[in-house]
C-alpha cells in the first residue's frame, strides 16, 4: 500500500488557484473606470508582443491607460500580494504562531517612521519616500534581532517576537510624534499608511520584481525544513536542523520582500494573514503545499482587492488597505467557526 | 530687615510688571465699531479686543487687511501672510495648548481647529474664542459671511464692509472679462501626489465653477474626493491645476513624467498650472490673486 | 558506540547532572533509572546535543561536538518525553521528518526515504493510520508515532525518554519487543530512561541508577534493583522477587 505524503505537490489545486490568478490579472486589465472595449484591450496587449503587431483602434490616451496604468498596476498587484501572503506564511511556519505576519518584526513600524519622516521633509511626491521606508523596514529587522540577542542566552523565536514587539511600539510612537509635530501632513501620510497601488507605473514593478524573486524563491525552497521546524526547536534539533539558521534565512527573505512590496504600495495589512490561513483550509497543514499555493493565491488576492479598491467607488479610489481590512474582518470570523467546529 | 526689603522688592516688580501691560495696550477704539458686548458665532465677546491671538492662517491675513493688525499679538505657524504675521508670538494650532495661548493674555482667540477642548477651556479663562469650523464657506457669500463677523468681532465693521466691496467688484470685473466659449473647459486640481481633489461643495469647486470651468470630479462624491490615475486620463481635462507645489514638490514636470499622464491634452499643451498651495487652499483677500490667475491662465483676460 | 566523561549540565547555577560518566556499547540496552528530577532527560538532552554541557559526550570514539548537525542527527534518534506533535500533521509526513538527516539543506525526500518511512510504519503496526492528522489520535498511537519517526532515522544510537508511559499494556510489550529485536538485528546502542522498575528489568541489559545528578549504582538488575535501594530513592515499599524465568519482578507492597 502506497501512501500519499505531502511532498507531492496537489497539482489539481495548484492549477485552480493558478487559473483564479490568470482570470484576476485579465479581469484587472479589461475593468476599470474608463470603459475599454474588452477585445481592443485585448489587442493593445498583443501589440506589446515582440514581432506583434496590431491595431488595437484604441487612441493614444486610451492605449496609456492599458499599458502604462492597468497592467503595471495588476502586475505589482500580483508581485506583492504574493510577496506578503508568502512572507506571512512563512513567519507563521518560523515562529509557529499562526497569528504571525509580515510585519511582525516591526517591519511596518519601521516603513512607516521612514516614510513618514520623507513626506514630512521632502513632500509625498519624491522618490524618497519608498526609500526610506525601505531602509527603515529593514532597520527595523535589524534592531530586533539585534535586541533580541542582547540579553545573552540562545535567540528563539520566541524572544524575537518580543523584542519585535519593543522595537515597533518605539518606532510607532516615534512615528506619531514625527506626525503630530508636522500636522499638516497627516493626510498624505495616513494615504501611505493605508498602502495603494496608485500611480504605479513599469518602473515601479522593475524595482519590486527583484525582491519578490529572491524572497518567493527562498521561501520556497524552504517549504520542507518549515515542515521540520513544526516539531519545535529541541526536536528539529535532533533531526539535524539548525533552527536558527533556517529562521535567519527565512526572516531574511521575507524581510526583503516585505521591504520592497511596503516601499512599492505603502502598509496593506491582512494579506499576510487571510492568505495562508484560507490556503491551510484548502491543502492542510503541510507547508510544502501551503508555500507554493500561497504565492499564487496572495497574487491572486491583491489583484482582485485592488480590482474592488479601483471600482467600488468609481472615480474615487478606496485605499487598498481598507478593502483587505473589510475582508479581513469576516475572515477571521469564518476561521474562528471552523476551528471551533473542527475542535468540537 | 532683610524679609521686609525682600518682600518689598517683590511687590515692587509685579506693580511694575502689572504696570507694563497697560502701557502696551492700544487705546485707540476705531471709529467704526459697534456697540460692545456683541456675540460672533456663538461666542460673547464683552469687550473691544486689543489683543487678538489668530490661530487660523486665512483669518489672520483677512484680520491685517481690514486695519486690526496693531491688536495682534500671536499668529499661529501656518500665518506667514502678509509678512508682518511672521513676526508675531508663534503657536502650533494643532497640537493646541490652552495654557500657552492663555500665557499670551489675549482677549480674543481665532480658531479654524478645535481638538475638542480649546474654545470651552478658553472660555473657561474668561477669554473668548471664535472658531470658524471645517469645512470651510462652500460659497464666496460664506466667505464674505465669516469677514464680516470678524469685523463685528474686531470693531472694524466699515473696514470689512469696504474690503467686501472691493474683492467682490474686482472678482466681477475679472468674471465679466470672460470669453463666450464653444463648451466650458474642463479642469482637474490636484490638492497632493495621490491626486485628492476638491470636489462639490468645497469652495474652490464653486470658484473654478463661476468661470465657466468644470470640475472632473463632481460625478465623484464627497467634497475631497481621491481620484484614481487612471480616471483622470480618461477624463482628459482641458487644464490641469497643481496645489501641491509646496507641500509635495509637483510641478509641470514631475506631472508629465508619470505614467501615461503624457497622453494628456493638458500635458502636452502645456496647460498644467502650477499654483501656490496656500493662495489655493486660504480665503483671504487674495482670493483675487487667485481667481485672476485662473482666469489669465485659462483665458488670457484678467 | 556513547561515551561519556564528566558530563555536568547546569540550570541556574544548579547542577542537574554533576558530573556523569557512562557508555552504552552498539547492541547493549543500558536502563536509565531514578527518581523525577534526578536528572535523565538533561542527561539524554546532553547526549543529544539539544541541552548544552561541560564534559565530553563522544559517538563512536568521536567527540560529538566534532560531528556536524546532521551527522550526529544521523547517529543519534531521540524520542522526547513529551514530544510536540503538530494536531493537523497527517502522519506519514511526521514520520517521514525522520528522514530529515539523510537529506541536504534544500533536498526534498526521495521515493527510497518513503520506502523507509513506510517499513517504520509497518513494523509499529500504525500503517493504517499513515493518512490521519495526529490531532486525531490516541495517546498510544501518537506515541507509537514518535518512534516510527525515531526508527526512520536509522540511527545506530537511540535515546528514549518514558517511551511506554501512554501505552497499554500490550502495545508497551509490544514496542519494547520491538526495540529489543532492533538493537539485535541493528545493533543499535540504546539508552532509555524508564519508570516501570519490572520491564526496565527485563529488557535492559545494564540499569545505572541516577539520583541528584550522578549515577549511584551501575550494573545487573540483579545488582541494582534491592529493596532497600528501591526505598531509598523512591520512597516506595516493594519486594523484589525472581520470576518464574528468573526474571527480576518488583512488586509493590501494600501496607
Amino acid at each position: 500500500m502506497t501512501v500519499e505524503s505531502s511532498r507531492r505537490l496537489p497539482v489539481l489545486l495548484l492549477s485552480l488557484v493558478g487559473g483564479v490568478l490568470l482570470v484576476a490579472l485579465l479581469a484587472a486589465v479589461m475593468i476599470g473606470p474608463v470603459d475599454l472595449r474588452p477585445s481592443a484591450v485585448f489587442l493593445e496587449i498583443f501589440d506589446h508582443l515582440p514581432l506583434v503587431d496590431v491595431d488595437s483602434g484604441l487612441d493614444a490616451r486610451q492605449a496609456a491607460i492599458v499599458w502604462e496604468l492597468r497592467l503595471p498596476r495588476a502586475v505589482l498587484g500580483a508581485l506583492v500580494g504574493a510577496t506578503l501572503a508568502v512572507a506571512g506564511a512563512a513567519y507563521q511556519g518560523v515562529f509557529r504562531n499562526p497569528l504571525a505576519d509580515p510585519y511582525l518584526l516591526g517591519v511596518a513600524a519601521g516603513a512607516g517612521l521612514g516614510a513618514t519622516i520623507a513626506i514630512v521633509a521632502v513632500g509625498s511626491g519624491s522618490v524618497l519616500v519608498p526609500i526610506a521606508a525601505f531602509v527603515g523596514a529593514v532597520l527595523a529587522v535589524v534592531a530586533t534581532y539585534g535586541l533580541g540577542s542582547a540579553g545573552g542566552g540562545r535567540r528563539t523565536g520566541t524572544t524575537l517576537i518580543l523584542a519585535g514587539v519593543a522595537v515597533a511600539a518605539f518606532l510607532t510612537a516615534a512615528q506619531t510624534f514625527v506626525q503630530q509635530r508636522h500636522a499638516e501632513t497627516i493626510r498624505e501620510v495616513y494615504a501611505w499608511i493605508l498602502g495603494r497601488l496608485g500611480t504605479t507605473g513599469w518602473g515601479d514593478v522593475a524595482l519590486m520584481a527583484p525582491y519578490a524573486a529572491i524572497s518567493i524563491v527562498v521561501i520556497v525552497l524552504h517549504r520542507r525544513l518549515l515542515d521540520v521546524l513544526a516539531v519545535g526547536e529541541d526536536e528539529a534539533r535532533t533531526l539535524g536542523v539548525r533552527p536558527e539558521r533556517v529562521r535567519t534565512a527565512v526572516v531574511i527573505a521575507a524581510t526583503l520582500g516585505t521591504a520592497g512590496a511596503v516601499a512599492a504600495s505603502g502598509l496593506i495589512g491582512f494579506v499576510g494573514i487571510v492568505v495562508p490561513h484560507t490556503i491551510r483550509l484548502l491543502v492542510g497543514s503541510s507547508y510544502r503545499a501551503i508555500v507554493p499555493m500561497t504565492v499564487l493565491g496572495g497574487a491572486a488576492f491583491l489583484v482582485l482587492a485592488d480590482l474592488v479598491a479601483r471600482t467600488a467607488l468609481s472615480p474615487s479610489e478606496i485605499p487598498i488597505g481598507v478593502v483587505t481590512a473589510f475582508v479581513g474582518g469576516p475572515f477571521f470570523v469564518v476561521i474562528l467557526r471552523t476551528s471551533r467546529r473542527g475542535a468540537q | 530687615m532683610r524679609k521686609l526689603v525682600g518682600l518689598t522688592l517683590a511687590l515692587t516688580l509685579l506693580v511694575a510688571a502689572c504696570g507694563d501691560d497697560d502701557q502696551m495696550v492700544s487705546s485707540s477704539t476705531p471709529p467704526d465699531a459697534g456697540p460692545f458686548p456683541v456675540t460672533v458665532r456663538g461666542t460673547e465677546i464683552p469687550d473691544l479686543p486689543q489683543r487678538i491671538v489668530s490661530l487660523s492662517a486665512t483669518h489672520t491675513e483677512v484680520l491685517y487687511e481690514i486695519g486690526s493688525g496693531p491688536e495682534i499679538i500671536g499668529t499661529d505657524v501656518f500665518s506667514d501672510y502678509p509678512a508682518a504675521a511672521n513676526e508675531m508670538e508663534k503657536i502650533d494650532a494643532f497640537n493646541l495648548s490652552v495654557e500657552a495661548v492663555a500665557a499670551l493674555d489675549p482677549d480674543l482667540v481665532i480658531l479654524s481647529f478645535d481638538p475638542g477642548d480649546a474654545v470651552s477651556g478658553l472660555a473657561a479663562l474668561g477669554i473668548p474664542a471664535v472658531l470658524f469650523a471645517a469645512p470651510g464657506p462652500p460659497t464666496l457669500e460664506d466667505v464674505y459671511s465669516e469677514w464680516r463677523d470678524l469685523g463685528t468681532a474686531t470693531g472694524h465693521n466699515d473696514e470689512v464692509a469696504a474690503l467686501i466691496e472691493q474683492v467682490s467688484s474686482d472678482i466681477a470685473a475679472i468674471l465679466a472679462q470672460k470669453p463666450e466659449t464653444v463648451r466650458a473647459f474642463t479642469y482637474f486640481l490636484e490638492l497632493d501626489s495621490t491626486l485628492f481633489t476638491a470636489g462639490t461643495g468645497t469652495l474652490l469647486d464653486s470658484v473654478f465653477g463661476l468661470l465657466g470651468l468644470q470640475n472632473i470630479a463632481d460625478p465623484a462624491d464627497g467634497p475631497f474626493p481621491q481620484l484614481s490615475p487612471e480616471y483622470v486620463i480618461g477624463a482628459d481635462p482641458d487644464f490641469v491645476f497643481l496645489a501641491d507645489t509646496v507641500c509635495c514638490g509637483e510641478s509641470a514636470v514631475t506631472v508629465a513624467v508619470r505614467p501615461g499622464w503624457n497622453q494628456m491634452t493638458a500635458v502636452i499643451n502645456g496647460d498644467v498650472i502650477e499654483l501656490d498651495d496656500s493662495v489655493a487652499s486660504r480665503w483671504g483677500p487674495r482670493l483675487v490673486d487667485l481667481v485672476l490667475t485662473i482666469s489669465k491662465e485659462v483665458y488670457g483676460v484678467g | 558506540m556513547i561515551e561519556t566523561q564528566g558530563v555536568v549540565v547546569r540550570y541556574n547555577g544548579r547542577a542537574a547532572v554533576d558530573g556523569v560518566t557512562l557508555s552504552v556499547a552498539p547492541g547493549e540496552w543500558v536502563g536509565l533509572i531514578g527518581p523525577n528530577g534526578a536528572g535523565k532527560s538533561s542527561l539524554l538532552g546532553a547526549i543529544s546535543g539539544t541541552v548544552t554541557h561541560d564534559g565530553v559526550v563522544r559517538i563512536a570514539g568521536r567527540p560529538a561536538t566534532e560531528l556536524g548537525r546532521r551527522a550526529a542527527a544521523r547517529a543519534i534518534a531521540v524520542v522526547p518525553q513529551n514530544p510536540v506533535l503538530p494536531e493537523d500533521m497527517d502522519v506519514i509526513d511526521y514520520v517521514l521528518l525522520g528522514r530529515t538527516p539523510h537529506l541536504g539543506y534544500l533536498a526534498a525526500e526521495t521515493d527510497a526515504d518513503v520506502a523507509v518511512t513506510e517499513a517504520a510504519l509497518w513494523d509499529l503496526g500504525i500503517i493504517h493510520l499513515a493518512d490521519r492528522p495526529l490531532g486525531s489520535l490516541s495517546g498510544g498511537e501518537r506515541q507509537r508515532c514518535v518512534l516510527a519517526r525515531a526508527l526512520a532515522q536509522e540511527a545506530p544510537v537511540l535515546l528514549l525518554d518514558e517511551p511506554t508511559s501512554a501505552l497499554d499494556i500490550g502495545h508497551r510489550q509490544q514496542v519494547l519487543d520491538l526495540v529489543a529485536d532492533l538493537r539485535r538485528t541493528r545493533s543499535l546502542a540504546v539508552l532509555a530512561a524508564m519508570h516501570d522498575l519490572t520491564l526496565a528489568a527485563q529488557y535492559a541489559d545494564r540499569l545505572a541508577l541516577m539520583i541528584d545528578g550522578r549515577i549511584t549504582i551501575e550494573g545487573a538488575a540483579g545488582e541494582v534493583l534491592t529493596e532497600s535501594t528501591i526505598a531509598a530513592f523512591s520512597g516506595a515499599r516493594v519486594s523484589v522477587i525472581k520470576g518464574p524465568d528468573g526474571q527480576i519482578v518488583v512488586v509493590p507492597k501494600r501496607r
